[in-house]
Parts: structure tokens; sequence; C-alpha cells
């Protein structure tokens, strides 16, 4: 992208911005001009300056849904939730394909393509009156025409009049060949220019208009079709360069296409059915349903697959015969491969919770007279389907909470200098194998004192206890504290915030909150994106192997093994780059005695804004693998979520950072 | 002399974008973000002002208001107006014309086309 490309992405997601504020504006007063006329004009200006700067799937987008806010303002249709609903995730699609820094992949995307379709389907589908009016009607029908046309005045073919520009113009609308005669002096007599367009009569007239005095067009429909698909056409065009137009040449030529296109077309009939079968198995619509147990199934035989593609690289690694290294090393590509897509296969858009969401905005902000904007970001976002489920509740309270108590009445906001329109967005995006999920809102911001307050009082924590901003913050997620002063239908129902982190602890996700008091409350959730993969650091403690989850590792340090021995409890405090660590060695813990190391590797972690560690003899390496749960006798067990099968055969314990208690 | 073109549009992106091309091509630029505005500067100083640029569609002031109000003011009637728009309506292209407007160029230009009409527009008024 060039540098006039990027002021243009940012001054389009400003115009975005307005456009959203517009949308809804126009969906509470549809009978009001202003709101109406702002939407028309900004999807004008996006669709001016995208065609311009060559964002030319956007122009697409913005000139159909233009013209249907066209049709609205001029009285032929109404504003109907669909059409809302249209250009609202239409534009999300547009701001969610603008991070894109590559303006080819922008183009070359598909993701607009569904909006482009529904907006011209909406023309005919809402509109059957409608279907014949628009332009769109007449335009895919394809013509040659040949112009003739006649200067006035004197031209040179070398100058610089306008005219001269225009006629290559025209000539780039379709296939086209254009002709000039010269007269003896050397001034241009005549143009003839054969062109196959799709662009009706009207539209290649309108290119003369302004120079209608230095020139006379003369327009003649040859035919339907494409005169150049015709071999002898081009011959035929040699010969105008010499001769004079043979009228009676043209005429046979144009029959002999209309018969070929006739013959064609009888072909075509049988392949066509050919055609239309094959796009509806091809087509974005086609999705098979399969049972959620069946993919669960496949990723579990893939699992063990994984586990002995392992152990037979680290076979191959010790027998060191070539030809089985080589096959070992292609199974590993080929599992990895097949890995992903069954994972994948799992995976759907958040789209669904997207429109969920819109709607809860919607009706909560009329039941709380509040005006608030619902805006999404990375809808298509993909996510395990379980996850998705779970999330549901959580979110939706999360949101609830953030037009209840975060966003302030259209008053409020006004004293507060904001706009009446409050703001409450939820971002999607994956980040490695995590789904980053960040709900923010511009409202009055979590009040830290209050909280703080509260707690105490509930005795949660200590009059006298020093936090810091973040872990007050932490305290939401507190069973029993609630800030709202007086329980409301909206936010007291439901789920409450210690459950929201619950869910988000049992699917190994992480959340954060951030706020400032009168800005507003982000709350940013992380995910794992399926349930059954762990991406981890192997670390060795005595003999046995533990996995720690990498989300939560903040650094690696390694220290004097000595320096865990000062005292004789499991864990206990160590200074690790300069700051004191609260660390659990679990070489004490397990009670392994034997073989003392020298050195031992700390594993610092952040862990709900805490920061812990836990001790280890060795770090041996990244690893993603497969959790497999533990048997029943070891459900209980505290801090160990799960176990994975290593390339060795052996087993390696997986440690769930969210349960460390100390 | 440097030959002075006032482009107006309400679309900062593509105004400034407009008048870093006309530069490079060794014109002098004034902008302004609608038609009033455009006005305003055109009547202030009508003798430094060779044509006028405009978008079409833009809040409080559009370019065919714009238009309407430059011809009719005889101090500034004879500065030549072209509109640089994505609207392709050909009914009010005539109107346009009617109204004495110079060139009806269509987003996207291609460049030789936008140099050859702004040319043209201000050497023949």
């Amino acid at each position: 992208m060039d540098s006039n490309q990027k002021r243009f992405v940012a001054d389009v997601l400003d115009l975005l911005n307005e456009l959203d504020e517009g949308l809804l504006q126009l969906e509470s007063n549809p009978q009001v001009r202003a709101p109406l006329e702002q939407v028309f004009r900004t999807m004008h200006t996006i669709k001016g300056g995208a065609n311009m700067f060559g964002f030319t799937t956007i122009g697409e987008l913005a000139h159909h849904l233009e013209g249907l806010y066209d049709l609205v303002r001029q009285g032929k249709m109404q504003v109907t939730d669909k059409l809302m609903s249209i250009t609202l995730q239409a534009f999300d699609k547009v701001r969610d394909l603008l991070k894109e820094k590559d303006i080819a992949k922008i183009n070359g995307s598909n993701a607009l393509q569904e909006y482009i379709l529904a907006a011209k389907q909406y023309h005919v589908d809402d509109n059957p009156l409608l279907a014949n009016t628009t332009s769109s009607g007449q335009k895919d029908e394809l013509v040659t025409f040949l112009l003739t046309i006649t200067p006035t005045i004197k031209l040179t073919p070398d100058g610089n009049h306008p005219l001269l520009f225009i006629i290559e113009d025209i000539a780039a609308l379709g296939t086209s060949r254009s002709l000039m005669r010269l007269q003896p002096s050397g001034d241009v007599q005549q143009w003839l220019a054969f062109i196959a367009t799709t662009s009706p009569q009207p539209e290649l007239e309108s290119y003369f208009l302004f120079v209608e005095n230095e020139c006379q067009v003369e327009y003649d429909r040859l035919t339907t079709g494409s005169l150049f698909e015709l071999p002898e056409f081009s011959g035929f065009l040699d010969q105008v360069v010499n001769d004079s137009l043979n009228k009676e040449k043209l005429e046979a030529l144009i029959k002999l296409h209309l018969e070929r296109q006739k013959q064609q077309a009888s072909m075509d009939i049988e392949s066509d059915k050919d055609v239309v079968e094959r796009k509806k198995s091809s087509g974005n619509d086609s999705y098979i349903k399969v049972n959620k147990h069946k993919v669960d199934d496949l990723l579990n035989w893939i699992s063990e697959l994984i586990i002995l593609q392992a152990q037979l690289t680290t076979t191959a690694a010790t027998v060191q015969i070539n030809t089985l290294t080589e096959v070992a090393e292609q199974l590993e590509i080929v599992t990895d491969r097949l890995r992903d897509t069954a994972l994948e296969i799992g995976l759907v858009p958040i789209e669904t919770l997207v429109t969920k969401f819109k709607r809860l905005v919607r009706d909560l902000s009329k039941q709380l007279d509040k005006k608030v904007n619902f805006l999404s970001e990375g809808a298509d976002t993909e996510m395990d389907k379980d996850v998705i489920e779970m999330m549901t509740e959580p979110m939706i309270h999360i949101i609830r909470n953030a037009i209840d108590h975060g966003i302030e009445s259209p008053s409020q906001r006004k004293e507060a200098g904001k706009t009446e329109h409050g703001t409450v967005k939820l971002k999607a995006f994956n980040s490695s194998s995590y789904v980053n999920i960040i709900i923010s809102d511009d409202g009055k911001g979590i009040s830290k004192d209050a909280v703080l307050k509260k707690a105490v009082e509930k005795g949660i924590v200590q009059a006298d206890a020093d936090l810091t901003e973040d872990e007050i913050l932490e305290l939401i997620f507190h069973p029993g504290l609630s800030t709202a002063t007086q329980v409301s239908s909206v936010s007291g129902r439901g789920v409450g915030m210690d459950v929201v982190k619950e869910k988000i602890d049992e699917l190994r996700g992480a959340v954060t909150v951030k706020s400032h008091l009168g800005k507003g409350t982000s709350i940013h959730i992380k995910l794992p994106l399926t349930r059954s993969m762990v991406e981890g650091m192997l670390v060795k403690v005595a003999s046995t192997r533990y996995v720690v989850p990498l989300h939560v590792i903040d650094r690696i340090d390694r220290i004097a093994y000595q320096d865990l021995l000062r005292e004789d409890k499991v864990d206990q405090m160590v200074v690790v780059n300069e700051h004191p660590l609260h660390v659990l060695s679990l070489r004490k813990f397990f009670k392994e005695e034997a073989e003392v190391p020298k050195t031992s590797d700390i594993i610092s972690m952040h862990i709900n804004g805490v920061r812990k560690g836990i001790a280890v003899d060795k770090i041996e390496g990244k690893i993603q693998t497969v959790m497999k749960p533990l048997g029943e006798a070891y459900r209980q067990q505290d801090f160990i979520s799960g176990s994975t099968i290593l390339g060795n055969g052996s087993l390696a314990l997986v440690i769930d950072p969210f349960r460390l208690t100390f | 002399m440097k030959k002075t073109i006032l482009v107006v549009d309400d679309f900062a992106s593509i105004r400034d974008f407009v008048c870093q091309t006309l530069q490079r091509k060794g014109y002098d630029t004034v902008s302004a973000n609608n038609g009033n505005e455009a006005f305003q500067i055109l009547t202030e100083r009508p003798e430094s002002i060779n044509l006028v640029l405009s978008d079409y569609n833009m809040p409080d002031c559009t370019g065919f208001e714009l238009l309407k109000k430059i011809k009719e003011t005889p101090t500034v009637a004879k500065v030549p107006v072209i509109f640089l728009t994505t609207e392709a309506n050909i009914d009010k292209m005539r109107i346009a014309r009617e109204a004495g407007l110079s060139a009806w160029i269509k987003k996207p230009y291609r460049s030789e086309t936008f140099f050859a009409q702004i040319e043209s527009a201000i050497n023949n008024g």
C-alpha cells in the first residue's frame, strides 16, 4: 500500500464509525431525513475513494449498497431490518479487511462477495417491481456497438484534446478496436470504434456529453454478444483500415455470428446442467452436518496417530537408517497437516455470537434508555463449537454489564463531553493457537475505590491490604462481589463475574480487565483454539516429565539449586530477575530426593495477575501435544489437568497453572 | 504563469491526493471542504483561480449547488467548473452541462483523460 492508500484506509475507518452512528439513528428514526442523507453520502464517498485508490471489491460493495439507500431516499423503498443487517455486517467485514496491509489480498479476498450478492439480491427479492427499473437489469447484456465519431473541429492525433482520450476510455469499456482515418492535412477525419461491452448505450453517450460541440457520434448496435469471438472478424477489421467500411460484409459477419451463437446455445444447455450441479456442491453454501461425536472420534484417533508418529521419529533417530528417517519425516508433515485439518473441522466462526450480541445490545439499550452502538471486529474468527457454547453466557454477561454499568445515560454522557451514543465493541482475533476476544466499552469505567471498599466491607480483603490497581480490578471476579448499587433486572440475573472467570479457567484461558475511570472498560479473554491441544514447555523433574502451558510463562531463569534449599518448605520466596518470586519446587513437592541437580530452572508465570513460579530441574523444549484426561482415580489431583504421551512412549503430566494454590 | 485549481471534496484523503497529483503536474492548488467554503474562497479572490474541480455529492452545499452559485455570480461566472465524481447519472450530467459545467470526470479516472479535460477547460473557459 502506498501512503495515499494508507491515508484512505484511515479515513475510511473514521467514516465507518460515522456510518454506524448514522445507521443506528436511521434505524430508530427511519422518517428523519438527515441520517439517511448521511448514510447515503458516506456510502458514496467510500465508493468513490475505494475505486480511486484501487480497493475494487470495497468499491463494488459500496456501489450496490449506495444504490439501495438511493432508492430509500427516493421513497421507493423502506428501511428494513434486513437492509440494516446487511449493511452493518458488510461494513464490519470491510473493517476487518482493511486491517490487511496488502491491497492485493484485500481485493483477492472473497469475504465481501457474500454481501455484494446479498445487496444485489435484495433489489430483486424485496422489490420485484424495481427489478426492471434498476440499471443492474440491463447491465449484464453483452452487445457489440459500432461508434462512428466525426470531429467537427481541427484535431491532430498527437494533440491533447479531451476527445482523443475519451475515445481511449470508451475503448477500455470492453473488447474493442478503434480505427482512425486521417485527412490529407493530417487532421483526424473520423474514428470507427468497434466495441463489445456490457455498458448500455446511455453510458456510452455520457462520455461524449461534454464534447458534443466538438464532434458528432453515431451509435450502431450491431448485435448481441461479442463479434470479436468470430475469427473472421479480425480479418474484416484489417480490411477496414485500408478500404471503406463494407456494410454488406459486416452484415454477413453478424449473421454468421448469430448462427454460431445459436449452435453454441444448444450445446450449452447440456453442459450448463453440469455446471449448475457442480456449483451446487462447490459453492459457498455447501456444508454437511456431522455429528460432533464423529469429529471427536476423529480427533482422538489423530491424537493416537501423533503419538505413534512421534515414537516412529524417535526410533528412526536411534536406529539411524536413512530411508526410515525420511519416511518418518514425511509422516510427521502429513500428520501435522491432518491434525490441523481435523482441528479446523470442529471450528466455527463466532459470527453467530456476534449477531446474538447485536440483538442483545439493541434490546438492552432500548430497555435502559441508553444509546449504544455495537461494533464487532473479526467475526470470522473461528473457535471450537464447544468453546463458543460455553462462552456464550459469560460473554452475554460481560456485555450486559458494559451496557448496564458501563455506558452512561445520554444526558450523563453529554455532560461528560462524550457523544450521546456509547459504544460496545467486540474484537476477536487469533494469535498462535489462541483466540482473543476483547469486549470494550467507552462508558464510565470501573471505580477502583468502590470495588476496594466493597471488598473490604465483605471481608474479602483486609482493610489495610496493599493492592495494585490490577489486583483491585481482579476482585470483580470474586464470587459475591457486585458493584451495582442496586440489583437491576438486567445485570442481576444469570451468571456473575465469578462464573465468567470459572468458565474461562476451565477452558484453560485467561481473562484480564483494564479500566480507566471516565473512559471505559475493556475485558480481554484469551482462549485456546481447542480444548484438546496443549502447547507447552516440556520440563523434567528427576525422572518425571511435565508440560507447562506456554501461554502463562513469562520467563525462565536458572538459579543454583542450593537457593531452593534455604527453607524446609515446598514453596518459598526466591529472588529472580531482581524481584522476589513465590516459587513452588516440584522436586520438593513430590519428594524426589535422588540425584540432586546443581541448578534449577525457575519458570515465572502470570496467573490471574499474580506472579508465581515453579522450580524444575531442566527445560527440555517446546512441544505441541494432545491432552488426555487422567483416569478416574487421579481426577482430583490438584494442579495436574491431564497427561500426554511423548514420542518415546513415556508419559508427561500436564500442569494446570490456574490450580496451583500456594 | 502557474494556473491555480480550487479542489473541493469533503473526503480529505481524496482531496489531498487530487491536490498532490495536480501539483506534480505543475498546478497550484487551493482546497475546500464543501461547496460553501469553495464559493467563499472563489469570491474572495476571483482573479487568482483558474478552475474549480469539485466533487458532486457533498454535505451542506453539493457540487451542483456550487456550480449554480458560481454561474449566477457575474464576478466568477467565467471560472470553469469540472466535476470529479463517482456519480454517473446521465440526467444529472445533462442538467449540470446546461448549468454551465465544463466537464464531468468519473472516478476512477485515467490520468491522461483527467489532465486533458483540465487543460481544455482552463484554456477554453
